[in-house]
């Protein structure tokens, strides 16, 4: 090792907060999506990156059964877990900081919700070609537009980033939340004073792929204020970006009564500078502007990289976007792998019924004849029994659909049972929830689990 | 229908005399648009460059001076000068004309306009191509009825204001206007707030803070209309402002297009900007409206040598030390040993030996005298600058001024913040010289200006990472319990002084802080001190640090008695001191000051000093030299005390 310039880490270990209903106890990252689980795309993206190795950090409780599931993916790739406790309520800058000795180099960050075709070579050209401190991919939104959720209907806010790219050096220089502002959105003059001009993007959707220095996470590891990558510490990092570098003299400037007034978190002591370099930069035709001090002078830089408008780019971190990402999949897969590597319906499935339709099958789904099966996933090891009819659904492992129902629009999740001749339509089935025989349900979300009582 | 709208004239209106004030005294009795800028009329560099973008008919809406202006556009008709070739020009005015709504709503009723036309300012000088946003303008008034106008910026370098830079967010799919700010003179906007919904409704909104607006649009008739309506919109920023805030009402929109690189436009608004924009025609930017082109006259005139050198065939240029920008109009004479760069020299003009000129304008019949220097300054006709003088940024001189020999000759400080303009008033013999520094009541856009050098480079803004902006800012630290202590102290005694609340109350303020954030006696003792010195009136200048101090202690004297009692708060005293002085450079070289009043009031003992001085750290080394006569002082003293006993 050591010789490696990119680390690849794979971020697991989430619960999946804003797709509750799915997940329960259920490893979030396991959660099918077509054929393979969830955690299986950013890997094989990985993977088709030529990366060799990848750590991926994953919750203590959950690895053995993310590895077995994983060993039975066509994969190549050397997978190296790292695990976070299970009882820390850790963000992803928590789960960083907690494996940092294990990153030798600079990392290429990916969360295991990330689908997509788009290509890493501009991030990381941008990256290398500026020495930038992070690089980040940005998708176009509107994914999910037209798709309703299964379930009772629910107000579906969803989160919206104002993203500020510089237009000519495509600097990312600021990030925030819409709700972060009220009726007024506020911006540092210093900031429009320095860059000039900058391009607001409200409908961008942040891939969580960033690429980063290892001083970046040696500088989070000493900050252990920051528990989250996007929501804090990545707007942290954009912002100083415009700070100078203070005295120097300054950095230990612990006074004699005994309290540190200074906070100790001088960025610049991190990211290293040498007047060679920078004169270097300065003379190199290389920089991003000739006639004027090239990066005004940062020494952090933060670049965002808005991925082609064409491409396939979604985070499916919500129940909107995972269930549209499901019931789109049989479409966008020759996109998604224009080699057809991969086929929709594994090959061990036992896939029986005639009469199927744009359907994805996980390994060990058996689909029993005299069915009909359109636009759905299904999921390891579930089972559909004969004269059923599924409709543009999700079906997750080892689920059982017994004889003659009819389910349309909605979403069965693990180990849930639909028992004989129940019909189903927009529904929403919670982890190992049975559903009565006979039973015709529209527009609910059932659930064993307390928390989430079913609301009509 | 086709053919009829193609015969259509294409009109512009141009506006003159909307802030005369900014061009003292020059423009007293004539005006602004008949100001000469590189020896040729401010009105006919605008009257140009619309005929070279196809304009057929031009209102000249003349506020003040309308006689003027019509004698001199038909002075230049009978000449037969180049734009009024295929061109018509009309000059209307009214007498009750204040500002621009005013002379759109005349215009307005007059129904002179018959289409889309063209809204510019006479002081404008551009090269730009007009009909290309005359008919951008027009492709998009097909899809959108509402469109009132278009309006025209140029990016620029913003690190000099002139008051014409403005702020913008459009949205970059549609070009609309969605916000307008003008930026301030005076460098100060901590930051730039917007309507949320302006991002939430667009997916992409572009900002640009280095735009300068050279107050040339594209209208619609659409926006006669509206200022008819609306008559309280005064000038161009009222309206965009208000149709802004009432797009909907209004059912209008203003659309956004920027010049490409190679066209210039700049407005001259005040003398800064009158200076850049010559700098600016001299170095050709404005090309084809240069010296040597003849801009409307028919023939060229001027000889265009290395260096930008424009001179008249009639004019006389000895061998210069060195030269460099000059425009030399006819019957001038420029002699030997004379320094010169960015000159304009009108007609009829004697420069003598040794002289330094900088960044001079002349009008016509000037005569400067052997060995003056002159930076900055624009010189009336018939000014004269007897010998020896020295006139330096930001001087305008009257006509027919004369100044006395070995004369000096400054606008006021330069650290006033707002900017003073000076002028000598005409027909002074002798060598009094006159203040005429008027304040400005405010910053008004387009405020006074003055000449000035521009750096060619500018500084960085610098960030001021204020406590306030790091504890707001989401994601940054959490401040330790020492710093909230230490600014809610400071909130309470600057509350305190500026309030002159009752110092008992202060106290209970700083000890009930004191036990919420659990400091120690000798952490509140060191930290009061620190607030002390932190205070805005403390900081607000170096200079009088201990006069400052002496005011606010006036008052807050009771409270840091309160806490600095003893030896050892002394000395936690003393180390505050240090500890603000290590930080802030202002300081470090009044610490002496500092600690000497803090004797002198009893505040701090000899022997506290004493023991602090022996024992301080490294980092505060350098503090013994500054210390040492004190010290010396101090010592001195109690050896003659104790002598005494």
């Amino acid at each position: 090792m050591g010789t490696v310039e990119f680390q690849a880490v794979v971020l697991a270990a989430g619960r999946g907060t804003r797709l509750p209903e799915l997940t329960s106890d259920h490893p979030k990252c396991l959660l099918p999506l077509g054929p393979y689980p969830m955690l299986w795309y950013p890997l094989q993206m990985l993977q088709q990156h030529d990366f060799q190795e990848v750590i991926v950090v994953v919750l203590e409780s959950q690895k053995t059964e993310i590895q077995q599931t994983l060993e039975k993916t066509p994969l190549k790739l050397k997978i190296d877990y790292a695990t976070v406790p299970s009882d820390s309520d850790f963000g992803t800058a928590d789960s960083l900081r907690h494996i940092h000795d294990r990153i030798k180099s600079d990392v290429i960050i990916v969360s295991c919700d990330v689908v997509t075709n788009a290509k890493l070579y501009p991030v990381v050209s941008k990256f290398r070609a500026h020495n930038a401190s992070v690089a980040a991919l940005f998708f176009p939104s509107g994914f999910e537009a037209g798709i309703t959720v299964p379930g009772p209907k629910t107000k579906h806010k969803p989160e919206r980033d104002l993203i500020g790219i510089h237009p000519d050096s495509e600097r990312l220089l600021f990030l925030a939340s819409t709700s972060d502002f009220d009726e007024e959105f506020v911006i540092s003059g210093h900031l429009l004073r320095k860059n000039e001009k900058m391009n607001i993007h409200s409908r961008l959707v942040d891939s969580h792929i960033y690429v980063m220095k290892k001083w970046v996470i040696d500088y989070l590891t000493k900050k252990d204020n920051f528990s989250t990558l996007k929501g804090e510490f990545l707007p942290y990092i954009i912002k100083k970006q415009m700070s100078r570098m203070s005295h120097p003299s300054h950095i230990e400037a612990t006074s004699e009564v005994g309290v540190n007034l200074k906070f100790e978190d001088d960025i610049f002591q991190y990211a290293p500078s040498n007047k060679l370099e920078a004169q270097i930069v300065k003379a190199s035709l290389y920089n991003d502007s000739v006639y004027k001090e090239p990066y005004g002078g940062d020494l952090v830089r933060c670049y965002a990289i808005k991925a082609p408008k064409d491409c396939i780019g979604v985070r499916t971190n919500t129940t909107l976007s995972y269930y549209a990402l499901n019931s789109k999949i049989s479409g966008l897969w020759p996109q998604l792998f224009p080699n057809n590597d991969y086929p929709l319906i594994s090959p061990n499935a036992v896939v029986e019924s005639r009469q199927i339709k744009d359907i994805a099958v996980a390994d060990n789904a058996k689909l029993s004849e005299k069915t009909s099966l359109t636009l759905t996933t299904f999921g390891l090891h579930c089972t559909v029994n004969p004269k059923v009819i599924i409709t543009n659904s999700v079906i997750m492992g080892h689920a059982v659909i017994e004889e003659g129902c009819k389910i349309s629009n909605s979403i069965v999740c693990n180990r849930a049972v639909i028992k004989k001749g129940s019909i189903l339509k927009n529904c929403l089935i919670g982890p190992s929830f049975v559903v009565d025989e006979e039973s015709t349900k529209e527009m609910v979300h059932l659930t064993n689990a307390g928390g989430f009582m079913e609301i009509e | 229908m086709e053919q009829f709208q193609k015969k259509d004239v294409v009109q512009a209106v141009l506006l003159t005399d909307l802030r005369p004030e900014a061009f003292k005294p020059i423009c007293d009795n004539s005006s602004t648009a008949l100001l000469t800028l590189a020896n040729v009329p401010l009105l006919d560099y605008a009257l140009e460059s619309l005929n070279r973008s196809g304009i057929e008919e031009v209102f000249v809406y003349a506020r003040l001076h309308m006689n003027d202006i019509k004698e001199h556009i038909s002075k230049r008709q009978k000449q037969g000068c180049t734009w009024s070739i295929n061109m018509s020009v009309k000059v209307i005015g009214a007498e009750g004309c204040r500002c621009l709504g005013d002379a759109l709503r005349d215009i307005d009723a007059k129904s002179l306009i018959r289409g889309h036309f063209v809204l510019m300012e006479a002081e404008t000088v551009t090269n730009a191509n007009l009909s290309y946003f005359l008919e951008e303008h027009k492709k998009t008034a097909k899809y959108d009825k509402g469109i009132a106008m278009t309006v025209i910026y140029k990016e620029v370098i913003t690190g000099v204001r002139t008051g014409d830079e403005v702020m913008i967010a459009m949205s970059t799919d549609n070009k609309r206007l969605q916000y307008h700010q003008r930026i301030k003179t005076n460098f100060r906007e901590q930051s730039f707030a917007m309507p949320l919904d302006i991002f939430l409704q667009n997916s992409n909104v572009a900002l640009h803070h280095n735009l300068a607006d050279p107050q040339i649009a594209i209208c619609s008739p659409l926006l006669l209309t509206l200022f008819s309506d609306n008559f309280d919109f005064e000038n161009r920023d009222d309206f965009v402002r208000g149709l802004i805030i009432n797009e909907e009402v209004l059912n209008s929109r203003i659309y956004v297009e920027m010049l490409p690189r190679e066209q210039y436009a700049r407005r001259v608004s005040n003398w800064l900007t009158y200076q850049i924009v010559s700098n600016d025609v001299i170095n050709r930017w404005s090309y084809p409206l240069v010296p040597d082109m003849g801009i409307c006259c028919l023939r060229q005139q001027f000889l265009f040598l290395r260096n930008n050198i424009y001179k008249h065939e009639s004019a006389t240029l000895s061998k210069l030390m060195s030269k460099e920008n000059i425009v030399l109009d006819s019957g001038s004479s420029v002699d030997t040993g004379s320094k010169l760069s960015s000159v304009v020299i009108g007609r009829n003009c004697k420069i003598g030996k040794n002289c330094n000129l900088d960044h001079v304008y002349m009008y016509d019949d000037v005569v400067i005298e052997d060995n003056c220097s002159l930076e900055y300054c624009l010189i009336g006709s018939g000014a004269k600058i007897s010998s020896n003088s020295h006139v330096l940024e930001g001087v305008v001189i009257a006509p027919k001024t004369v100044i006395a020999p070995n004369s000096n000759i400054t606008t006021p400080s330069e650290t006033d913040p707002i900017a003073k303009r000076f002028s000598i008033s005409t027909q002074k013999t002798n060598d009094t010289e006159e203040l005429d520094d008027e304040e400005d009541e405010e910053w008004e856009v387009g405020g006074f200006l003055k000449m000035r050098s521009v750096p060619f480079s500018f500084e960085d803004s610098e960030y001021n990472s204020s406590t306030e902006d790091e504890l707001s800012s989401h994601g940054s630290p959490v401040p330790d319990d020492t710093n909230i202590f230490l600014s809610e102290v400071i909130d309470s005694l600057t509350r305190g002084y500026n309030e002159k609340s009752n110092p008992d109350f202060l106290i209970l303020e700083i000890n009930s802080s004191r036990y919420a954030y659990n400091m120690s006696l000798s952490e509140v003792n060191f930290y009061v001190t620190k607030a002390i010195l932190s205070l805005p009136k403390v900081k607000e200048s170096s200079a009088n640090i201990v006069q400052n101090l002496h005011h606010v202690l006036g008052h807050l004297g009771p409270v840091i008695s309160n806490y600095i009692k003893y030896k050892d708060a002394m000395i936690d005293c003393l180390k505050g001191v240090e500890d603000c002085c290590n930080q802030e450079e202002d300081f470090k070289a009044k610490v002496a000051q500092i600690v000497h009043y803090l004797y002198d009031k009893d505040y701090v003992a000899e022997d506290a000093i004493l023991e602090w001085y022996e024992n301080l750290s490294d980092e505060s080394e350098w503090m013994k030299t500054h210390l040492k006569k004190l010290i010396d002082w101090l010592m001195a003293s109690s050896e003659e005390e104790s002598e005494e006993e």
